[in-house]
């Protein structure tokens, strides 16, 4: 099962923007989980999780989502995820997460909702 | 259908049917259907309830009745207490789909309204069916998405711990698939095995101590609700309870259904599978490493037996170590006092070393390294013996000890003088035939720190064998428990001793093997031959 995966990191203004591409299930979950650490240890608490080219996601792949919002919404930051595509946001509404995060449509779109303030 | 409506009425009636038919979803159709009514008869107050798929009626919409709550069951009552006066079916009795009532009207009863209410109440009930059947089988596709997302979670998981051998990366599998099937942000995973490290992986949730944790869910074989809303899973391989999975609260409030058990009993009893298999492997990999440093170890003690023996002068030595694990006790040696031609005095030794495998040989490493260090300053044997005890006695725990025959002759006499530090007395055998036993006294070098040993002498005289060897002779049993003994040593040497040395030691091991048969020997077997040409 050499499912590819990967998590490219960058910053905008002060914000943690992470662009997911490929296969998030239970044997990628933890490089993503890694790559929201370093977020972490390198102090940013407001973090866009960008799924344009992610084409699939595993319930492992919303446990690191779930793993680490009650910490970060506890430090007064948030995720908001952006540019889910139809087959993964179906996934997203079966397990309620639209319900728990801020889903929107780009990564701009996040940026500008962080920028106004408020969580969620 | 009742007579006399005018076109006005039959356009207004099919106006409303058409809308009514133009959607699936049932609120829209009872609030147009409530606005039309209340609208045609200009009542002030209405409320319609529907039969639930339980049976029951309950009321779904209530304009101008507060009293009403929508979801409560329907009564008769409550509805002429908040003023409904009149109470129509929808769809034909005994069992109509709904109830349509209404109140408060403005000009009273108009009964060309009630027809046409009539009327409309009757597309109304089948639109209303369908707007449930549409519901229930589309409640039923999301129950359906739902278990599909649990194959598909436990499935993933499934391949997720196939590619993992680490216990550790199990149990953040277990977590991350926890968290996201149930939207959970805190849970703990942890695992334990005795011989190793305890697994524990947790998040926003803490378990203490693993013993009281082991303890408290001791008993718990099923998934299990707590009072404070988290869910417990054990984590079971055969009967033992080899860890548990502890889920906090869902968020939003949600709870953990039935099927959520399921579910979490399915992907503990897949944990316990990996966690097993991880532990395994592990095992696997620290006995492979622990053969590999007894290899290495077996290798360095075979460095330390001499590659070859000294030629002396006017003796013919010859000397054999089988041993009975890859890493032995046994050592034997010819060493030098300080000059190394044929001539010059050296010492024959053999020593037994208590224990076998890596401490053994560092053992045998530290007397090798204690006789070569004390051979070039002492050539008293008792001072030898005394030193080596000493300082096997100070660097070693009391239980590492080594028997020794230390034995220095002088090649062109025959002149010999020995110690036996507690080992087997070496044979002589004498050309004429007699047996001389050189034994003690004196204990085990490292044993005790006093001085035990005392030192003797005899000369080798040409035709003498001199026999010294380690207890895997003399004890080599057979598979009814006797011993090789003393005696069968001496018939081998009587019957062989003609021979070259190296000879003598052959047939003194096809010996040993010929007597000690299917037997398993647990002991070195070391052999020193000296000969007096």
């Amino acid at each position: 099962m050499a499912s590819s995966f990967s998590v490219h990191a960058s910053e905008i203004a002060g914000i943690g923007i992470l662009a997911l591409d490929g296969f998030l299930d239970a044997h990628t979950a933890p490089q993503f989980d890694e790559a929201i650490q370093k977020e972490l240890n390198a102090g940013r608490r407001n973090l866009v999780v960008n799924c344009e080219k992610l084409t699939y996601i595993s319930s492992a792949g919303l446990g690191v989502f779930m793993s680490f919002i009650e910490e970060i919404r506890d430090a007064g930051g948030d995720i908001r995820i952006c540019g889910v595509v139809p087959k993964v946001l179906q996934v997203f509404e079966i397990l309620g997460f639209q319900t728990l995060f801020d889903i929107v449509s780009d990564v701009p779109t996040a940026v500008a909702r962080f920028q106004q303030g408020g969580q969620g | 259908m009742a007579t006399g409506f005018d076109v006005s009425r039959l356009e207004a009636l099919l106006e409303s049917a058409k809308l009514l038919q133009s959607s699936l979803e049932l609120e829209p159709i009872l609030k147009h259907l409530l606005r039309t009514a209340m609208g045609r008869l200009l009542a002030r107050k209405g409320m319609i309830a529907v039969r639930k798929g339980d049976g029951n009626l309950r009321v779904e919409l209530a304009r101008g009745a507060p009293t009403l709550v929508a979801a409560s069951l329907y009564s008769e009552d409550a509805a002429r207490e908040a003023g409904i006066e009149k109470i129509y079916a929808i769809g034909a009795d005994p069992q109509p789909v709904g109830l349509l009532g209404l109140g408060g009207f403005a000009l009273g009863a108009r009964s060309e309204e009630e027809e046409f209410l009539e009327a409309l109440l009757g597309v109304a009930a089948s639109v209303i069916s369908n707007a449930q059947a549409h519901e229930q089988a589309r409640t039923a596709n999301m129950l359906l998405d739902q278990r599909l997302q649990e194959l598909r979670a436990l499935l993933d998981l499934g391949r997720g711990l196939a590619a993992t051998l680490d216990p550790d990366e199990v149990a953040q599998l277990v977590g991350f698939t926890l968290a996201g099937r149930w939207a959970i942000g805190k849970y703990a995973v942890a695992a334990w095995k005795d011989s190793h490290a305890n697994v524990i992986r947790q998040k926003g949730l803490d378990l203490g101590d693993i013993e009281a944790a082991k303890a408290k869910y001791a008993n718990l074989t099923e998934p299990q609700l707590t009072a404070e809303g988290t869910l417990v899973l054990p984590i079971r391989s055969q009967e033992a309870l080899i860890g548990v999975v502890v889920c906090g609260p869902r968020m939003r409030g949600m709870k953990y259904r039935d099927a959520d058990l399921e579910f979490g009993a399915g992907l503990a009893a897949q944990a316990a599978v990996a966690m097993e298999n991880a532990w395994h492997f592990k095992d696997t990999l620290a006995r492979q490493q622990m053969e590999k440093e007894l290899a290495l170890a077996a290798s360095i003690q075979q460095d330390l037996f001499p590659k070859s023996l000294p030629p002396l002068a006017s003796l013919e030595i010859a000397a054999k170590n089988r041993q009975a694990k890859q890493v032995g006790g046994d050592y034997y040696d010819v060493l030098p006092f300080g000059g190394t031609s044929p001539n010059d005095t050296h010492m024959l030794c053999v020593a037994d070393i208590s224990g076998k495998g890596i401490s053994a040989a560092l053992l045998m490493s530290i007397i090798q390294a204690t006789l070569r260090s004390l051979l070039k300053r002492e050539s008293s044997l008792l001072e030898i013996a005394g030193t080596a005890n000493d300082l096997l006695y100070a660097t070693t725990p009391p239980n590492k000890y080594a028997t020794a025959f230390l034995c220095a002759v002088d090649p062109p006499t025959g002149q010999c003088r020995f110690v036996n530090c507690g080992h087997n007395a070496a044979v002589l055998l004498r050309a004429s035939g007699e047996v001389e036993l050189l034994d003690g006294p004196g204990l085990a070098l490292g044993l005790f720190p006093m001085k035990t040993h005392a030192e003797k002498a005899f000369a080798l005289q040409s035709g003498d064998v001199l026999a010294i060897y380690s207890d895997g002779v003399s004890e080599a049993q057979n598979i009814v428990d006797e011993q090789f003994e003393i005696d069968r040593l001496t018939a081998v040497l009587k019957e062989h001793h003609l021979a070259p040395s190296s000879e003598i030691v052959d047939h003194m091991f096809a010996a040993i093997d010929a007597f000690a048969g299917e037997a398993p020997q647990f002991d070195d077997i070391t052999l020193m031959i000296i000969k007096r040409q």
